[in-house]
This record gives C-alpha cells, sequence and structure tokens, in this order.
C-alpha cells in the first residue's frame, strides 16, 4: 500500500520546490538615512579580476563605488568572457549579472532573449561623445545604443621585419614570393576577407537583413579560384590549432594573421623584428583589392532586468571611461577605443594600437550583428575545408561558389 | 513485439480502486473527498493524516500556483517585455515579460504532480478499503510502525526504489516531457521565438518528413549515415575485440599482461580528452567548437574531413547526435532539435526494445 | 621422420607467433601513440599547440606546476577541490541507488519491476543534453544554481539518472544463488538485511565496480557542468577548466598545461581500467561460453 511512498515523497518535494520558486521572485532593497542598499553583479573575462592584471575590475568597481557614496554597494563577481557572456546571460536573464561585457556580434543573441538594456539621454550622449562613429555603429540596432563600447575587436597581420620590408607587406602576393605566410584558411571570421575584398556583400551594408547574402556571381568565383591557388602556393601554409604561431615560434611561417590576444606571445618569439600591419592587398586578376577583415567591439552591456537600473546604467559607463579603459590597458593590455586615449601619444605609439586601429578604421567591414548572419559561417569554413581537402577545385569553383551563396542565405531548414 | 500481448496481471489483489467505489463503506466513500479519512476510522491514524497531508499540500499549492500555471499552458504566455524612458533618472526601464520556456515547465511540472496526486488518490483509495475489509474480516490492521517494519521486508522495494525513482522523474522524466512538448511549438531562433511561443501543433514534424526542404533530406542522410555508422562501429568493434582478444590470449602469444595492459591504456584515457587531443595533434580540423560526441572516431573514420556539402547545417559524416547538437545549441533551433530527438528516440526505441525482448536473457528471467 | 615433423611444426608455430607479435607490436604502437604524445606535451618546455616536432626539444615539470601554482587565471586546485567533492558525495549516492534498485530488479518481485525495467532502458537512449535547459531551470526552481548549492545541483545531476544503468549490477546479483537468500529467509532474516548483510559483502567487486564508474564521470562531464556553474568560476569542476585552457585566448600558454591536466585526470581513470581488466576478461570469457 506504500507504493505512494514514492507519490507522496515527489509531491512534497516537488510542491515545496515549485511554492519555493514563485517567492523567490521577490525581494526588497531597504534604504536607510540617506544611502542605498545597492546589489550589483558585474561579469567579466577572468583575466581582467586576476591578480597577475591588477584586478582590473575590482579596482574600478572600488573607485565607482567611491565616486557614489549615495549608494552602499555590494559587488559580486563572476566570469564570463566577452564571447560566451551572451549565451550565458540569454540562458537565463533574469539570474544574471547587472553589468557584464560581451561582444558586439552577439548582440543579437541577446535581443532576442529580452537580455540586453538599451542606453539613452544624457548617458547615450556621453558614449557618443568620446567615441567613433564607426565604433558606436556596432553597437547600435534600429538606431538604438546597447552598450558602452570599450574595444575593438578584429584581426590583422603580424610578420618578421627581417623577411619583409614595409613595403612588401602591402600586398599578398608580394609576400608569397619572399617568405612564408600562413592565413586561418578554414576558419570562417577570416576567410570572408578575400570576398569582401571583390565586393561580396553580407545584408547590404551590415544591418538590412532582408538585402540578404551576396557571395555570388563572378566577383566570388574570382575568388574561389585565388583561393584554390593561394592553397596550392609552396609559401603558403593554412593556420590551424595553433601551427601559425607554431611556425613563426620554430622560423618556418614568417607571417600571420591574428588579434591582439596573440600580441605577447608573438613579441615573446619576435622580439624587435615583430612587425605588425593593417590588412595587406592580393591581386586578383592583375587588380589589387583590398582584403576586408570582420571588425566588431567588445561593449558593456546592462541587463534590462536589473533592479538597479540607474546604478547598472552608471557603473557600465563608468567601466567604458577613459580611465577605466586607460587602466585597462596598462593592466591587461586591452587595446582603448575611447578617441582621447587613441589622440594619446603613449598609447597611439604602440604598434599594435596602431595597426589594430588602422584595420578598424581602413581595412575592415563592420561584422553584421542582424539574425540571419548565424547561417553565414558553416557554410564559409565548410569552402576553406573544401579547398584544403582539395574537393573544391577550377573544375567546379562556380557551382560550389553559388553553394556556398544559397547555404549563407537559408535557414537550413 | 510481445510488449502488449499477454496483459496477465501478476500480481492480483482483492483490494482494487474499482471495488472501494463500488463495494467500500462510508468511510471508504469518503476518503475520496477526504484523504486518509478511512485510514483514521480504522485505527492507521498517522498513516492516514500523511494522506490528509498529501491532499492538503496539493490542494494547497494548486490554489497559489497550480492553477494559474496550468491556466498559462494553452497560451504559454503573451506578454511581452515592455520598455519605458523614465526622463528623471535619465534610463530606459523594462517590464517582465513573459517566458515561455518557464510557463511550459511549471505546467508540465503541475501536470506530472497532477498525475501523481491522483496515484495518491487511488493508494489513498486502496488503502481505506483495505483496511475496512481487514477490519470487517476481524483480522490485523496494521499501525504505522508495523507499516514501516514491512518496508524492511515484504515492502523492501517501495524502501530501495523510491529515492532513485524520484531523481529519475525530477532530471530525467519531467525534462524529457518537458522536451517533448517543445517539438509542437515554434520555439526557435527563427522569426525570433525564443522568449515567447506558441504551439503549433505538427508543423515541426511536416518540415522535417517533407523531402523536399533542406531539413529533410539532411535529417535523412543524417539517419542513414548513422544507422550505417552504429552498425558498422558496433560490428567491427566486436569483431575486433574478439580477435585482439583471441590473438592475445592463445597460447603462443608472450607478455600477455603486457599487451592487455597497451590495449586497456588506450580506452582509459578520457573520450573528450582524446578528442581534444587527435583535434590538435592529427592537424587538419576546424575550430574547437564544444562537442564532446563521438566526434574522434567520425574524424578518423572519415580521413578527418567531415564536411563537403556547403547547403546543409550538417556535415555528411555528422551524426544524429553531433547534428543535434549543433541545431539545438549552437544555432538554437529548440523544437526542430526536439522533433529530431523524439524521432531518433522512437527509432532506437523500437529496435531496442525489439531485440531486448526477443533476447535470451530477458525471456529466462521470468521466474527464478 | 617424426623428429622432422615435429621440426617443421616447431617452425611453423615459431612464424605464426612471430606474425602475432609483429601484428601486436604494430597495434600496440597504435593505441599507445597518443598517449605517449600526451605524455610528452605534458612535459615539454616549449611553449605553443602545436610544435613541428614529436619529440620535445627540451623537458620540463614547470607545466605542472605552473598547473597548481598559476591560479589567477584558472584556479586549477579549486577546480580539483570541487570536482574530488562532487565526485565523492555523487558516487556514494549513485552506487547506492544502482546497488538498491539492481537487487530489487533481481531478487523482488512486484508490480512496477518490468515496466521500469523498460522505462530504463528507454530513457537511456536519450540524447541527455536535450534536457539541459530543463534541468537548469528545475535546479533554478529548487534554488540551487546560487553559490555552493551548484555543487549540490551537481550532485544530484550526476548521481539522479544513476538508477537507469542497473544492468550490469543486476547481472552480478543474478549470478548469486538463490539458495542463499532462502536458506537467510528460513532463518528469520528480513529482507533488508539480506541485502546489507549476505549479498553485498558476495558482490564486492561489483560494489567496487559501481563506485568506480560512478566516480568517473563529474571528471569527464563539461556540458552540464557548464550549463549549471555558469559564472560562478569558484565552482568550476576540472573539465570546465581544461576546456577554457583551450580557448584561442588561453591556448598558447596553457596548452602544455592542459596536457598536464589530462594526464593527471588519465591517471585515477586508467588506474580504474587497469584494475577492472580481470572483470573485464573474465566477462568477455564468460560472454565466448556462452
Amino acid at each position: 500500500m506504500r507504493k505512494k511512498a514514492v507519490a507522496v515523497l515527489l509531491a512534497g518535494v516537488m510542491t515545496f520546490g515549485l511554492a519555493a520558486a514563485s517567492l523567490t521572485g521577490c525581494g526588497s532593497d531597504s534604504s536607510e538615512g540617506g544611502t542605498e542598499n545597492v546589489r550589483l553583479m558585474v561579469w567579466s573575462p577572468q583575466n581582467d579580476q586576476s591578480r597577475d592584471s591588477g584586478e582590473w575590475l575590482q579596482t574600478m568597481c572600488g573607485n565607482f563605488a567611491e565616486d557614489h557614496p549615495e549608494w552602499n554597494i555590494t559587488f559580486v563577481y563572476g566570469v564570463a568572457d566577452e564571447a560566451s557572456a551572451a549565451g550565458q546571460v540569454s540562458q537565463d536573464p533574469e539570474a544574471s549579472a547587472d553589468v557584464f561585457m560581451y561582444a558586439n556580434d552577439t548582440l543579437t543573441t541577446m535581443t532576442d532573449a529580452n537580455a540586453l538594456a538599451k542606453f539613452g539621454g544624457k548617458y547615450r550622449e556621453e558614449i557618443e561623445s568620446t567615441n567613433s562613429q564607426e565604433v558606436l555603429d556596432s553597437l547600435i540596432m534600429d538606431g538604438d545604443l546597447y552598450g558602452v563600447p570599450f574595444t575593438t575587436n578584429t584581426w590583422f597581420m603580424y610578420y618578421d621585419k627581417s623577411v619583409f620590408s614595409e613595403e612588401d607587406v602591402k600586398n599578398l602576393d608580394t609576400m608569397l614570393e619572399k617568405g612564408v605566410v600562413s592565413f586561418p584558411f578554414v576558419n570562417s571570421w577570416y576567410l570572408p576577407a578575400f570576398y569582401i575584398g571583390n565586393g561580396c556583400t553580407l545584408f547590404g551594408d551590415g544591418t538590412d537583413e532582408s538585402a540578404g547574402v551576396d557571395f555570388s556571381g563572378e566577383k566570388a568565383v574570382d575568388v574561389t579560384n585565388y583561393l584554390i591557388d593561394l592553397k596550392s602556393n609552396p609559401n603558403f601554409r593554412i593556420d590551424d590549432l595553433g601551427s601559425g604561431i607554431a611556425g613563426l615560434r620554430d622560423g618556418s611561417i614568417n607571417a600571420m594573421f591574428t588579434g591582439s590576444w596573440d600580441a605577447n606571445a608573438i613579441e615573446e618569439i619576435l622580439g624587435d623584428n615583430m612587425g605588425v600591419a593593417a590588412l595587406p592587398t592580393f591581386t586578383l586578376n592583375g587588380e589589387e583589392k583590398q582584403m576586408m577583415a570582420y571588425a566588431g567591439s567588445k561593449a558593456i552591456g546592462v541587463n534590462p532586468n536589473s533592479k538597479n537600473m540607474v546604478a547598472a546604467i552608471e557603473l557600465a559607463v563608468y567601466l567604458g571611461s577613459a580611465e577605466a579603459q586607460r587602466a585597462h590597458y596598462e593592466l591587461c593590455g586591452t587595446i582603448p577605443c575611447n578617441t582621447e586615449l587613441l589622440a594619446d601619444e603613449s598609447i597611439s605609439s604602440d604598434a599594435v594600437v596602431s595597426a589594430q586601429n588602422d584595420t578598424f578604421n581602413r581595412t575592415s567591414i563592420l561584422q553584421p550583428f542582424v539574425s540571419k548572419m548565424s547561417n553565414c559561417w558553416t557554410p564559409v569554413e565548410n569552402m576553406g575545408k573544401g579547398i584544403r581537402n582539395g574537393s573544391i577545385t577550377h573544375d567546379n569553383a562556380e557551382e560550389q561558389t553559388e553553394g556556398m551563396n544559397d547555404a549563407m542565405n537559408s535557414d537550413g531548414i | 513485439m510481445g510488449i502488449l500481448k499477454k496483459k496477465v496481471n501478476e500480481f492480483p489483489t482483492p483490494y482494487t480502486c474499482t471495488r472501494a467505489i463500488r463495494e467500500g463503506g462510508l468511510e471508504t466513500k469518503l476518503s475520496m473527498v477526504l484523504m486518509g479519512f478511512g485510514n483514521m476510522v480504522h485505527g492507521q491514524r498517522i498513516k492516514g493524516l500523511l494522506y490528509l497531508a498529501i491532499e492538503v499540500a496539493y490542494v494547497v499549492f494548486m490554489i497559489v500556483n497550480g492553477i494559474g500555471f496550468l491556466g498559462m499552458l494553452p497560451s504559454l504566455g503573451s506578454v511581452p517585455q515592455e520598455e519605458y524612458w523614465d526622463e528623471a533618472a535619465q534610463v530606459y526601464m523594462y517590464t517582465k515579460g513573459d517566458q515561455s520556456i518557464l510557463i511550459l515547465l511549471y505546467g508540465v511540472a503541475t501536470v506530472l504532480l497532477t498525475v501523481l496526486m491522483i496515484l495518491a488518490w487511488r493508494g489513498a483509495l486502496r488503502s481505506a478499503y483495505k483496511a475496512e475489509c481487514l477490519e470487517k474480516e476481524g483480522r490485523h490492521v496494521n499501525n504505522f510502525a508495523e507499516d514501516l517494519k514491512t518496508l524492511l521486508h515484504e515492502n523492501l522495494h517501495r524502501l530501495l526504489m523510491t529515492p532513485p525513482v524520484f531523481f529519475i522523474f525530477a532530471f530525467t522524466v519531467l525534462p524529457l516531457v518537458f522536451m517533448i512538448c517543445m517539438a509542437f511549438t515554434n520555439y526557435s531562433k527563427i522569426d525570433n521565438h525564443l522568449m515567447l511561443f506558441d504551439w503549433v501543433g505538427l508543423e515541426n514534424f511536416k518540415a522535417l518528413f517533407d523531402s523536399s526542404s533542406i531539413l529533410g533530406s539532411t535529417f535523412w542522410s543524417v539517419l542513414g549515415w548513422t544507422l550505417i555508422w552504429a552498425f558498422f562501429a558496433t560490428f567491427s568493434n566486436y569483431i575486433f575485440g574478439m580477435i585482439i582478444s583471441l590473438l592475445i590470449n592463445r597460447k603462443g602469444t608472450r607478455a600477455k599482461g603486457f599487451w592487455r595492459f597497451c590495449f586497456v591504456l588506450s580506452c582509459a584515457v578520457p573520450m573528450f580528452v582524446s578528442l581534444l587531443i587527435m583535434r590538435t595533434m592529427l592537424q587538419p580540423e576546424g575550430a574547437i567548437t564544444g562537442n564532446v560526441n563521438n566526434f574522434n572516431v567520425i574524424y578518423l573514420l572519415s580521413g578527418g574531413d567531415p564536411v563537403t556539402d556547403l547547403a546543409s547545417t550538417a556535415g555528411k559524416t555528422d551524426l544524429l547526435v553531433t547534428w543535434l547538437y549543433k541545431l539545438t545549441i549552437d544555432k538554437q533551433y529548440y523544437n526542430i532539435g526536439a522533433v529530431i530527438g523524439i524521432l531518433t528516440f522512437v527509432i532506437l526505441a523500437i529496435g531496442a526494445l525489439f531485440t531486448y525482448h526477443n533476447s535470451k536473457s530477458y525471456k529466462e528471467e521470468g521466474g527464478f | 621422420m617424426a623428429g622432422k615433423k615435429m621440426h617443421s611444426a616447431k617452425r611453423k608455430r615459431f612464424i605464426n607467433n612471430t606474425i602475432v607479435h609483429v601484428v601486436l607490436a604494430i597495434l600496440a604502437v597504435i593505441w599507445v601513440f597518443p598517449i605517449v604524445w600526451v605524455i610528452l606535451t605534458s612535459f615539454r618546455a616549449e611553449k605553443g599547440s602545436y610544435v613541428s616536432t614529436f619529440l620535445p626539444q627540451s623537458f620540463t615539470l614547470d607545466n605542472y606546476v605552473k598547473l597548481f601554482t598559476d591560479t589567477t587565471i584558472l584556479n586549477f586546485p579549486q577546480m580539483f577541490l570541487n570536482t574530488l567533492f562532487i565526485a565523492v558525495c555523487s558516487c556514494i549516492l549513485s552506487t547506492f541507488y544502482v546497488l538498491a534498485v539492481s537487487y530489487c530488479l533481481s531478487r523482488l518481485r512486484f508490480k512496477m519491476r518490468k515496466p521500469y525495467m523498460n522505462m530504463a532502458m528507454i530513457l537511456g537512449l536519450f540524447p541527455g543534453f536535450m534536457s539541459m535547459i530543463a534541468v537548469y531551470f528545475i535546479l533554478k526552481a529548487l534554488g540551487m544554481t546560487e553559490g555552493n548549492l551548484i555543487k549540490l545541483a551537481l550532485i544530484l545531476v550526476y548521481s539522479g539518472g544513476a538508477a537507469l544503468s542497473f544492468q550490469i549490477a543486476k547481472g552480478f546479483f543474478d549470478t548469486i544463488p538463490i539458495a542463499v537468500d532462502e536458506a537467510a529467509l528460513l532463518d528469520g532474516c528480513t529482507r533488508w538485511q539480506i541485502f546489507t548483510r549476505i549479498t553485498l559483502p558476495l558482490s564486492k567487486p561489483i560494489v567496487i565496480y559501481t563506485t568506480l564508474t560512478s566516480f568517473m564521470a563529474p571528471w569527464l562531464d563539461f556540458i552540464f557542468a557548464k550549463v549549471i556553474c555558469r559564472a560562478n568560476s569558484d565552482q568550476y569542476t576540472i573539465a570546465i577548466g581544461l576546456w577554457k585552457m583551450l580557448e584561442k585566448e588561453y591556448i598558447d600558454s596553457w596548452y602544455t598545461s592542459f596536457a598536464a591536466g589530462a594526464v593527471l585526470i588519465s591517471i585515477p581513470i586508467a588506474a580504474l581500467f587497469l584494475y577492472m581488466q580481470r572483470y573485464y576478461v573474465d566477462g568477455l570469457s564468460g560472454a565466448v561460453k556462452g
């Protein structure tokens, strides 16, 4: 007769659980005297919180608390790097940080999940006054601003100055004659640089979802053919899973494409011979075409579910301010994007900073963050892999390029 | 199949629910409304009170939350998040919108709870009837201590099975039912139905069986490849293992222990470690995507290059599981993922039940 | 004549033996190669995730040292302790579940027995990650997704489904003669006493097997751990840590330490496998005998 024991227990615990769930929803901030108790959860990459890099986040939050005696702030720190923050936050916005850092290409992931608050009024004006229009554009959707930018995010070229001259690095094909160049051929964040360089477009100017992707026609097929030749060039290496930096280390590779996160490692390898430059051009059918990287930004976002909206917005703006960006650069090497700081001699003299900015301003397009952009990664990666394993050749280049274009324009359903 | 063929009740009992309702006395019938009443009348006070407590807990839960949860289930919520501009503070403020996924989960949990409640209700009724009958026949009615004692002997299975089954329900069955429900909704990144979604009936299944859609054709080719893979992998593993063990165990082989050691060692490295290593060591694979399935096996089998079909979401050698992972976690097509999950599950379940029921062990294992 | 025949038979056997040994040696190299490679990498002094030479240019213990001392970016010791704690608790729970359920299914007859067995088999077929989000929200509803309760949540998740894989233990219990139970029943033992005092002591190998297999799960899973831990880095388990080391920011400087970590967690698992080898082999030969 005690088959019900199972049922009893289940019912009991589940009842309790669900009841508890419905109760946890309510919380209240008590305020006493002039100060208001505020609890702010902040997520950032581990690097920003580690002792090695001077606990940037904790220091900045401490300064912020001092600046705002009207709030009695308790900070709760969590770890989520810019790339994965979107996933973490949108999994459960309600139980996520009030203030977090995200990469701008994940913007729609979060807006789709109602997990990103807009900036407006005086705060927006403040952000707009200290950032270039390009950087702001990377965070504006339908006219609304969704974050405080604190760095740009793109990739550029590192090379060995003893092999290439400053003149050489302006053209990829010239470089290939003088030394060995590696490129992340099967990574779809890098490979489109050639297609975009020859006039292929993504969603019109990058924001018009209905315009779709145009990686078709002669302009795209030409690039596919160029890539097939590039792959078989004896001085070309495919950079995959760290083979580029390893080649740089053992001297078998003289130039590679990556971002600022590898700057320290490469400086260690090349020392004074480290050269950094924006993307080179490539010679397609006798014409010079400029490689165009995807560029984006990393920004500080605010959770719409935050219980202390004003404090959260203020903190986000502070963490993206010139003061915080300078500390970020000095402690963690994060390249600033604040226009005042970029004009500062001590910062602009850094080769990596200038290469990244040069790339951002001149040899990149804003990486589209419309939802359909998520369909664009796998087909390009498959194109790279197809060329690598030899299944895409000059004979079927046209057909395969059209296939890629179709796939980029499809939800796969 | 033999599952439904012979439904002989192996455990007959005179104290059934129907008989309780039909033949039970007033106190038993009253137990229908007031659970445990019959038990209390017949001296099983604690047991009766426990039943009553369950009923009270359930009713309270339903009034406080449950009815609300159930009421939301048909619509799955419709209030979107609203924003308004707070001029004084210069910030946008947001109201909380409905979150369909939670509505669905809580709804399903409430339904499950109700099912359990019905079981408890039936139990209470049977128990009351049994107590009534026993007392009428002048036999001993167990008190609570005696009831507890039976848990160590004739009802040992209740004691031992309850905690595991409870956790299976909470962490396997409930999520599973929830997931099955997703297959009938438009919960997907497409058209932004991640926060608010609706029931769509069999729409998703139609898309899958429509072989002109990319999804349909991808599904069948992936399914085909999975079956082939599963067949050969199992088969070759088995044959290979047999050959190896024969080789090692044959009379002339020296250093048996050493060979065995090598072989076992290769199985001992955790799957995901060997996967990561394979990828970096053998070089030709792409970025790390976060997949811990049988990837390495596929990569090794297919010479490390799974992609040729540019148009589909799946590579040619994707297994169903890896594809499923891509669809749900990477692309957030939860509804489609659920549909594929269900179909895979049905295929596997039919196959497994069929083999299992025809296996010697199942047929022989009936009696002692 | 007879001598010659024996001689040629010997010869043949010698050739056969040589072939077998050569084949085994080749296979052994293929099996062991990746393992040797990881171990070598874990002692490699050159940084980076990719090197063109198989043998490291120079050896060092720094990778292991770094793993346990450089805690500013990835706190490996903390992750190790978290995982150990979770593994110990969940292994106690799951062992209890598995043995209890197996015993019931093997020795007791009750109405839900066959339905349970069918259900268990079907549920076992379902891909676990599909229910991940639901599991997260269930845990959240129970208030277990913050602070140290995350450990409890992970323990419940890892042990929760344990009772579905009862087959091996049940198979073992089935081989214990039923006469033992009957004799005990005649002596007035309760079934509980039979389970704890007779069956379990007779089943040491399967108890150890169950314990060890359930001990492993928390070291290997990273999907559930990630979804449940989210941004609480102080609750991370080893698998998340190892995964993080391969992210693009860390891979170059952490790859060799990753190999060291992989070696460290492989040791207990390899030891387990080696320990279980005899049951494994016995089981196989048992299967051959039919």
